[in-house]
């Protein structure tokens, strides 16, 4: 047992932190290190100056084409960059569709959409909610029904982040309604620019549009872009959720963002204030804590040797610390907290603030991380989950 | 980075595992606490184990074994709820070995490693609370040696140990004796605790001592550390025992028809449990990690375990009699004793809020394990 990494670990950690210190434009850590609102642009950029060096597939295996880094590796350049304040990578291509596609797609398949999603071109959407079918899934209602080579789809799906952006969304799509909900369901890849797709995007409580409705009126979707195998597509969703990440309990921007809190509490006053400090030190000893539960997963993983049964309450704890940072943060700025002027959220603003400039966005923030414990399978269903491994 | 146990340190789990379900299981400990709450036959059969030299280098006839294989004996001396004051045994010899002068770890090391003597931390005094260098107890030389005179309490195993790890004052500045028990001079006033263990309160008259150490707070503060950093592993053990027992009542308990474990209400405080005994589980591993770390880091980061250990057990504590009802509020039921256990360890070595006021003003500008 050794809490240290290997010198191995660490010149690997000084490669990555020299070349995101190298590439990471200094406009774009700005407005991360204030969470300062970021545009397609933004987050594309960043993609595309990973996708070049070959790490925007950085969890992938070399066979299809990333640099085929092991656990701790991956921890440590997600580390690197959340502390050096990259935007984060959105998940959809290169986290959640592509590992389907490499376990289930088709060689043709892997062939066609991995490159895009790799170097960063082609920006992907999830397709699984729906009004109806929230925490449960399973009920999910839009019909795909084939007819010759082609799916003709229909239905709407929901809570799509960045779905505005969208080039492809992969879907979850009723394919049979005879069995049980789960059998009838299949993994569709559809082209957002098809003839009777819309995007209506949902204006959130923080007032930015983060997510979408997605609307498929007779879509018609050519049968080769089926993942896998009709009415298979349930367990190819499951099969993501059983190999979700460590990065799930994002620790590395809870650190980053606990530094951030510090910050703010001296700027407003409230450091010295034993009340306030000691309800950051009680989130220092939470981020520490979830530090070593995500070490403990990380190693057991690279070794093998042993069986944890804790990688379900990363996003648990995870989420909990991620609202309470941000909590914490309005609450330091006290009053100053309440004006919402949109404009003064930019980054470039050069007018006036009412508070200090920090305190613009802190609310909006506050008010927009209650979805942590709400998406990716709310904190309840999660918990559940850790019940059933417990309790049996 | 590797969290993994070596084979060794898995073999000395298994075989402390055999020994605490063989000698030290639900009705053995009954009989223990009924019998005043410290059996020296089992004492002994620490000893015979290996255990009481486990921190002892081998020129002192020890183990020389470190904080992690501490950490996996702790853990499973903890699921067993086992009263005698191990851990106090590896306080002193750390102590000892990292302060004392030479002559005296000869004279006390290889003793303690065969479980021959006893020698406890006697540090608490009346107003003190945790604040180690508030102490009212004072030294003054006499020749070579000291004499100490005050009164420290709770005392663990006070009327059977051989001698006493104790702070007392010289012209104000603190040091750390070591104080024989003999006759007139050192009395102790017997009785138990809340969890069924042995204390004392202990009377220094004029008693004869020999200085550790001039530094008294440095090597205190070692002392308390490695004390709670046993306590850490301690509690995972038992916390993880605890939700074993409250798990196994839950499917086995019946009501409306169905066993309880099937209420949702009831699931997710056993996925709360889960939660905050792996988190109490982490940071135990980051204690016994950094057991050897430069003193102020050493310090800090038991304090952060000691934090959250407070949570984690009073957590898991009550959680578990809530769960299991009436019984659990029962002497005769199991879990009401690891609730009091569990309890005793977040009020022992610093409770939750003095700790927490160690993490606090200790903050940095940066935070995380590698901070």
């Amino acid at each position: 047992m050794d809490l240290a990494f290997t010198p191995e670990e660490q010149a690997f950690r000084d490669e990555v932190r020299t070349w995101v210190q190298a590439h990471l434009p200094a406009q774009l850590s700005h407005k991360v290190h204030n969470a300062l609102r970021l545009t397609r642009e933004d987050m594309q950029s960043w993609a595309q100056i990973l996708g070049r060096k070959g790490w925007l597939a950085y969890a992938w295996p070399a066979q299809f084409g990333g640099p085929g880094w092991n656990a701790v590796q991956k921890h440590l350049f997600e580390e690197e960059c959340a502390l050096a304040g990259a935007p984060r990578i959105v998940p959809f291509g290169p986290v959640m569709v592509a590992p389907v596609i490499m376990a289930f797609g088709s060689p043709e398949q892997q062939r066609r959409f991995l490159p895009g999603i790799a170097s960063g071109d082609v920006w992907w959407s999830q397709g699984y909610s729906e009004p109806g079918s929230g925490s449960d899934l399973a009920s999910l209602k839009t019909r795909a029904e084939r007819v010759g080579d082609k799916y003709i789809v229909n239905g709407q799906k929901t809570w799509t982040t960045l779905g505005q952006y969208g080039d492809w969304i992969f879907c979850l799509v009723r394919t049979d309604s005879s069995g049980k909900p789960q059998t009838g369901i299949s993994f569709l890849l559809i082209d957002m620019k098809s003839p009777g797709v819309s995007v209506r995007p949902i204006k959130l409580l923080d007032g930015e549009c983060e997510v979408n409705e997605v609307w498929f009126d007779n879509v018609e979707v050519p049968a080769e872009n089926l993942v896998g195998e009709e009415n298979k597509g349930w367990n190819y969703a499951k099969f993501l959720l059983a190999h979700e990440r460590t990065n799930i309990a994002d620790v590395n921007r809870a650190k980053r963002e606990l530094e951030r809190l510090k910050r703010i509490a001296k700027a407003e006053g409230v450091w010295e204030d034993m009340r306030f400090r000691d309800e950051i030190a009680k989130l220092e000893v939470d981020v520490m804590a979830l530090e070593m539960l995500v070490l403990r997963v990380l190693s057991a993983e690279t070794s093998g040797k042993q069986s944890l049964d804790i990688a379900g309450l990363l996003k648990i704890r995870g989420s909990e610390i991620q609202q309470r940072y941000t909590e914490l943060m309005m609450l330091a700025a006290g009053p100053f907290s309440l004006p919402f002027i949109e404009e003064t959220m930019e980054a470039g603003w050069q007018g006036d603030h009412v508070g200090a400039p920090h305190c613009a966005t802190l609310a909006s923030t506050y008010f927009n991380m209650r979805k942590t414990t709400i998406y990716g399978g709310s904190n309840e269903v999660k918990r559940n989950i850790v019940a059933q491994t417990v309790l049996g | 980075m590797d969290f993994d146990f070596s084979d060794d340190q898995t073999q000395l789990r298994d075989a402390v595992r055999k020994w605490v379900d063989k000698a030290y299981n639900v009705d053995q400990r009954r009989r223990a606490v009924a019998a005043g709450g410290f059996s020296a036959s089992a004492y002994q059969a620490l000893a015979e184990l290996g255990l009481c030299g486990l921190y002892v280098q081998y020129a002192y006839g020890g183990m020389n074994m470190g904080p992690v294989e501490g950490m996996v004996v702790m853990e499973e001396l903890g699921r067993g709820m086992v009263l005698e004051p191990l851990a106090h045994t590896w306080i002193s010899t750390a102590v000892l070995q990292a302060f004392a002068p030479e002559d005296m770890k000869f004279e006390w090391l290889p003793r303690l490693a065969a479980g021959e003597a006893l020698l406890v931390l006697a540090h608490h005094e009346k107003g003190a609370r945790y604040n180690l260098n508030t102490c009212q107890t004072t030294a003054t030389p006499v020749g070579s040696a000291w004499h100490l005179s005050g009164a420290k309490s709770l005392v663990p195993a006070g009327d059977q140990a051989h001698g006493f790890l104790v702070p007392a004052k010289v012209n104000g500045q603190l040091a750390l004796f070591l104080v024989p028990r003999s006759a007139g001079t050192v009395t102790s006033h017997a009785y138990q605790a809340q969890d069924g263990s042995r204390l004392s309160e202990l009377q220094l008259t004029d008693a004869s001592a020999h200085c550790i150490s001039a530094d008294g707070l440095a090597a205190l503060q070692l002392a308390v550390d490695v004390g709670a950093a046993c306590l850490c592993a301690e509690a995972v053990g038992l916390m993880e025992y605890t939700l074993a027992i409250t798990v196994e009542y839950m499917n086995t308990r019946k009501q409306f028809g169905v066993n309880i474990a099937s209420f949702q209400a009831l699931r997710h405080r056993v996925a709360d449990m889960k939660m905050q005994l792996e988190l109490g589980r982490s940071m135990s591993y980051y204690a016994s990690l950094k057991l050897h770390a430069p003193a102020e880091e050493r310090s800090l980061a038991v304090s952060r375990a000691k934090y959250q250990m407070g949570c984690s057990t009073r957590y898991v504590g009550q959680q578990a009699v809530q769960l299991h009802g009436g019984i659990g509020v029962t002497d005769e039921y199991i879990v009401s004793h690891c609730f009091k256990r569990l309890t005793q360890m977040e009020l022992s070595f610093g409770d939750s809020l003095h700790h927490l006021g160690a993490v606090s003003s200790h903050m940095q500008e940066t935070a995380g394990v590698f901070a």
